[in-house]
């Protein structure tokens, strides 16, 4: 479903992804783990060409992310999205965050939109604040609501990029809930966090990155009882044993 | 100094005709210079290629202008390349060029003021980069430029004096034609005047208060 071929990308001089090659396929849950400044958020916005690659091939559905040919818009419609710092629209409210998009890019009349918009904010756990403006909301909520912005449009696929990172820790585990229940609806979920738990407990496959590189791909109890990279075990002591 | 004689109903109608010549120059130049302010703006903000770098060039020459050359410019200038513009509209020309210029600033950076993973999210959405302007930019932005657009449409108000010096028929300029037929009235009339700008341009930052503090 996500075809990484030999994918390398720079800034400037600085080369931040090297040789990338990962295959993703539909229904899969995949962590990507690593220390800041690993790549990670940058390869997974390459997925949705938040980035732009330098070289080598990117497939998406089949359609070549990179080629600028492709409708990105119409690409975009079939990933959901949802970022460390929410990024909820603040002068819409809640139901309003939710329906821009189906309204705007899928054509629906407002009460088609708005009953999708319930039907999310209900499964994400939040229905009562529907009326309320992201301000008025907590940390957690306001990421849920983010969640429930980006399945509204009937994504295929869901990206993360650490979405619990900006997140008080008591309010961690409501936004980890609905991700799980999503991985066991069969969504294919790319998550760049640092919640061990949570990739222990959910991946299908644990990526882990280190300076631009995919450095070890594994299973979660494999990869957790014996990583096979140096950097990998350096990485999980420090991250475990803290 | 002869208040009695400066404040006679005749010379105070001819100043008021003045402060309306000042009020609509000001408010046809404020209205054009939003429009063409507000599309180099975003025009800049967009980065368009090649136009963006045009109107840049334009914005900062313009900008490091003072008015008054301008304003001659306008109604002095234009007429030796056969275009004869006529005082009012030499007037309004010269202000909407100059005050374009200033608000296109204002607005291109109330715009990039907006937080960039707004249009992340509206465009990985699948929003076009237009409709996230409209929809997610614009909106954010607008609200946070209200105030410094309403200082810049004061500054307009106040520029338009600058205009007696093509006898524009404005308020400074009635208030010269007053105090000309006597030193006498020289600060009573200037003290009504001030008072006309003053009054006007209080009540547009006042207004420009209460937007402001409704919104938060």
């Amino acid at each position: 479903m996500i075809v990484f071929d030999q994918v390398n990308k720079y800034y400037g001089d600085f080369h931040v992804l090297k040789n990338i090659n990962l295959t993703i396929n539909k229904g899969e849950v995949v962590v990507v783990i690593g220390p800041s400044g690993s790549g990670k958020s940058t390869l997974l916005r390459c997925i949705n060409r938040l980035e732009t690659i330098s070289e080598g091939s990117l497939s998406v559905n089949g359609l070549n992310v990179a080629d600028k040919k492709t409708d990105i818009n119409k690409l975009r419609r079939n990933i959901g999205m949802v970022f460390q710092h929410f990024h909820l629209y603040p002068h819409k409210t809640v139901l309003e965050n939710i329906m821009l998009a189906p309204k705007k890019v899928l054509g629906q009349t407002d009460a088609e939109a708005k009953k999708i918009a319930q039907k999310y904010l209900e499964k994400v756990g939040i229905a009562d604040k529907a009326n309320s403006f992201p301000s008025q909301l907590s940390g957690g909520q306001q990421q849920r609501v983010a969640i429930a912005r980006g399945l509204a449009m009937g994504p295929e696929i869901m990206l993360f990029d650490e979405p619990t990172s900006a997140l008080d820790p008591e309010m961690i585990g409501e936004v980890l809930d609905v991700m799980k229940a999503l991985a066991h609806e069969g969504m294919t979920m790319v998550v760049v966090t640092h919640e061990m738990g949570f990739a222990r407990e959910v991946a299908d496959r644990i990526v882990f990155m280190d300076e631009g590189k995919v450095l070890e791909e594994a299973i979660p109890a494999e990869f957790y009882a014996n990583p096979r990279e140096e950097r990998a075990r350096l990485f999980l002591s420090r991250i475990l044993n803290h | 100094m002869d208040f009695a004689g400066a404040y006679t109903p005749d010379n105070i109608k001819f100043l008021l005709e003045g402060f309306w010549v000042t009020i609509q120059v000001a408010f046809v130049s404020i209205i054009l210079s939003f429009i063409i302010g507000g599309l180099v703006g975003i025009i800049r903000y967009a980065k368009v290629p090649v136009l963006s770098q045009i109107l840049a060039m334009i914005v900062e020459t313009v900008r490091n202008l003072p008015l008054l050359l301008i304003i001659f410019f306008t109604y002095f200038a234009l007429p030796e390349v056969r275009i004869k513009l006529e005082i009012i509209p030499a007037a309004i020309v010269a202000l909407t060029i100059f005050e374009s210029a200033m608000l296109s600033e204002v607005i291109r950076s109330g715009l990039k003021s907006v937080d960039k993973g707004q249009m992340e999210a509206a465009r990985s959405s699948g929003l076009s980069y237009v409709q996230a302007l409209i929809h997610i930019i614009l909106p954010q932005a607008l609200r946070r430029m209200v105030p410094p657009i309403v200082s810049q449409f004061i500054s307009l108000l106040k520029d338009t004096s600058l205009a007696v010096v093509i006898s524009l028929p404005e308020l400074t300029h009635h208030g010269q034609i007053i105090y000309g037929q006597s030193q006498k009235f020289l600060i009573p009339i200037l003290i009504l005047v001030a008072l006309m700008y003053f009054v006007v341009n209080y009540s547009l930052s006042i207004v420009a208060q209460r937007l402001e503090l409704k919104r938060t």
